[in-house]
C-alpha cells in the first residue's frame, strides 16, 4: 500500500484533466476531462480513506458519482441544445454570454 | 516491494496513460474508449485499496451508465460531424507545449517532494468498505445527505429533459 504514489498518480489525473479543458475545443472530450478530474478526486478520497481508516472517504466518493451522474445529464443536453441550435463543432465559437 | 506495490505502479502508469490517451484522442470515440479503460484501472486500484462496493459502483455507475450516456450523444453528433465536416476542433500548439512543459515541471516538483513521504501500511479495522459497513454509514451517520442527493439528481433529470426539448420556432 503505496501512500505517496496514490497521491502522486491522482495528481497526474487531476492535471491532465485541466490541461485537456484548456487546450481541448470539442465539448465531448472537454466533458470527457471533467469527468477524468472527478476521478482523479475519487481516487484521492479512497486513499486518504485507506491511510487513515475512516469509511467517511467512501461515503463521499457515492456523493461524488452521483452528482457526476446529474451533471453527465445535463451537460450532455446542454451540448445536444448548444448543437442543435449553431451547427458548431467548436465550443470557442460559443462566445454568446461574452457580452 | 510486496507484489501489491508493484501492481500499484504499474496500474498507476496505466491509469496515467489512458488518462493521457483520453485528452489526446482525435475523435470523441476513441477518447471515450480510454476513458473507459482508465475507469476500469480506477476500479481495480480501489479494489487494492481495499475499497470494494466503491470499486463495483463506479463500474456500475460510470462505465455502465454516464458512459453508455456519452455514447449515445455521441451516436447523435455522428451525423452532425458528417454534414459539417468539422471534425478536429483545432487546438493551439505553442498552447500544447506550454501546457506539457508546464506539468512536466509540476510532476518533477511534486515528485521530488513526495518521496520523502513514509509509505505505511496500516492495518485495516474489521469490515472496511465492505457494503455492509458502507450501508451503515450512508443510511445513519449520512442520512440527509443521502436523502438530498436524490433531490439533486431529481432536479438534474428534470433539467435535462427541459433542457434538451425540442423548440418550435
Amino acid at each position: 500500500m503505496n501512500y505517496p504514489l496514490m497521491l502522486y498518480i491522482s495528481l497526474a489525473m487531476f492535471t491532465m484533466g485541466v490541461i485537456g479543458i484548456l487546450t481541448r475545443r470539442n465539448p465531448l472530450i472537454f466533458f470527457l476531462a471533467i469527468e477524468l478530474m472527478l476521478n482523479a478526486a475519487n481516487l484521492l478520497f479512497v486513499s486518504f480513506a485507506r491511510q487513515w481508516e475512516n469509511q467517511i472517504g467512501l461515503v463521499w466518493v457515492f456523493f461524488v458519482v452521483v452528482v457526476a451522474a446529474a451533471e453527465a445529464a445535463v451537460g450532455l443536453a446542454i451540448i445536444i441544445n448548444l448543437f442543435r441550435s449553431k451547427q458548431i463543432v467548436d465550443i470557442d465559437q460559443y462566445n454568446d454570454l461574452q457580452g | 516491494m510486496t507484489g501489491i506495490d508493484i501492481a500499484q505502479w504499474i496500474l498507476g502508469f496505466l491509469l496515467v496513460a489512458s488518462s493521457f490517451g483520453v485528452i489526446i484522442a482525435n475523435k470523441p470515440v476513441y477518447a471515450s474508449l480510454s476513458f473507459l479503460s482508465s475507469l476500469l484501472i480506477l476500479a481495480a486500484l480501489f479494489l487494492l485499496l481495499s475499497a470494494q462496493f466503491v470499486a463495483i459502483m463506479q463500474i456500475l455507475v460510470y462505465a455502465g451508465a454516464i458512459l453508455v450516456l456519452f455514447m449515445f450523444v455521441i451516436i447523435l453528433f455522428q451525423d452532425a460531424y458528417l454534414q459539417i465536416g468539422k471534425f478536429k476542433a483545432r487546438s493551439n500548439r505553442w498552447l500544447l507545449t506550454i501546457a506539457g512543459i508546464s506539468w512536466v515541471l509540476l510532476l518533477a516538483g511534486v515528485g521530488a517532494v513526495i518521496t520523502q513521504y513514509p509509505v505505511s501500511a496500516n492495518p485495516l479495522p474489521e469490515g472496511f468498505g465492505t457494503v455492509q459497513s458502507l450501508g451503515q454509514a450512508l443510511y445513519i451517520d449520512f442520512f440527509f445527505p443521502f436523502e438530498a442527493v436524490i433531490v439533486i439528481f431529481l432536479i438534474a433529470i428534470v433539467g435535462a429533459l427541459y433542457i434538451g426539448r425540442k423548440v418550435h420556432s
